[in-house]
């Protein structure tokens, strides 16, 4: 069922989307939303339960930026510790998609 | 779905969270919202997008739950977890749940025996001296401590089994949690420009 495995590879990658999108620059998460929403087809809404776990798991941390229009805009950040693991899922992804690759390019 | 709609909804599902909470949950969907009109979107682009509004209500407060847990591992905890796991509502959990009343039952039950032991064995302790029992009274002294010692242990390892069980639950409403995303399901309705 292809569909069933691009759900999981959508789970799996989800989170280390956002903490690479955030390990650029400080973003909210609209912004976050958006860009995931465009590139990997993922609900809006899910961002923020998301997000509140990232936060409680300590990966990220907020402040709130004034806006120019409209309220205050909060701004999620990486904190040391979510540097430290998206530095380690980054290594596994990284590890675990060439080791894939290498057999799917040996499938002709 | 407006944006009154979609917020009404959001609210309804999470009533009896903490006003904090809730209006911190709802200030993230309202500045959404915001930011997708002022993207030039329509409400309802924005609501379809963002999914059912009860199902999200459900997720937050899981994790809400599971975070009480793991925060304060004492009995309120634990029965915010398991009202969390079961607030999920997915099928697979509901037929756990028989087998997680007989446990439950079960580990109850242990518990109240264990309580009437330790207490009885106090009682042996401060009577049994005075009751002419034989063997006379350091036996039946000793008796008592045994059975106070051997109920504290036995209350212990009951604790621990409790936290366990409790975590795995944890960790099995998670898996749900994740499953549950619409996030994780292809949408291509009213995504962002």
């Amino acid at each position: 069922m292809p569909e069933a495995i691009e759900i999981q590879l959508k789970k799996g990658a989800l989170e280390l989307c956002v903490l690479a999108l955030l390990s650029q620059h400080e973003s909210y998460a609209y912004e976050i939303a958006s860009r995931l929403s465009e590139s990997i087809g993922m609900g809006e809404g899910t961002i923020y339960p998301l997000m509140r776990r990232l936060q409680n798991d300590g990966l990220v941390d907020t402040h709130l930026v004034e806006s120019t229009a409209g309220p205050s805009r909060k701004y999620y950040r990486l904190t040391e510790a979510g540097k430290a693991s998206f530095a380690s899922q980054k290594a596994a992804w990284a590890s675990f998609s060439g080791a894939v690759s290498g057999i799917l390019g040996g499938v002709k | 779905m407006t944006r009154q709609a979609f917020m009404a909804r959001l609210r309804e599902g999470l009533a009896g969270l903490p006003a904090q909470t809730v209006a911190d949950i709802a200030a993230d969907y309202d500045t959404h919202f915001a930011d997708g009109v002022a993207a030039g979107r329509s409400e309802d682009d924005v609501a379809a997008a963002l999914g059912d509004p009860g199902r999200l209500a459900r997720e937050l407060r899981a994790e809400i739950g599971l975070k009480a847990w793991e925060e304060n591992r004492n009995p309120s905890g634990a029965a915010a977890a398991v009202f969390a796991v079961l607030g999920l509502g997915a099928i697979d959990i509901l037929i756990l749940l028989p087998v997680l009343m007989g446990v439950g039952g079960a580990m109850f039950g242990i518990a109240v025996a264990v309580i009437a032991v330790f207490f009885a064995g106090g009682v042996v302790f401060a009577a049994g001296p005075f009751t002419g029992i034989a063997g006379g009274p350091g036996v039946a002294i000793l008796a008592g401590i045994g059975l106070m010692a051997g109920a504290a242990s036995i209350g212990a390892i009951l604790t621990i089994c409790t936290i366990g069980l409790v975590n795995a639950l944890v960790w099995y409403g998670r898996l749900h949690y994740r499953l549950l995303k619409p996030a994780l399901e292809p949408q291509t309705v009213g995504g962002i420009q």
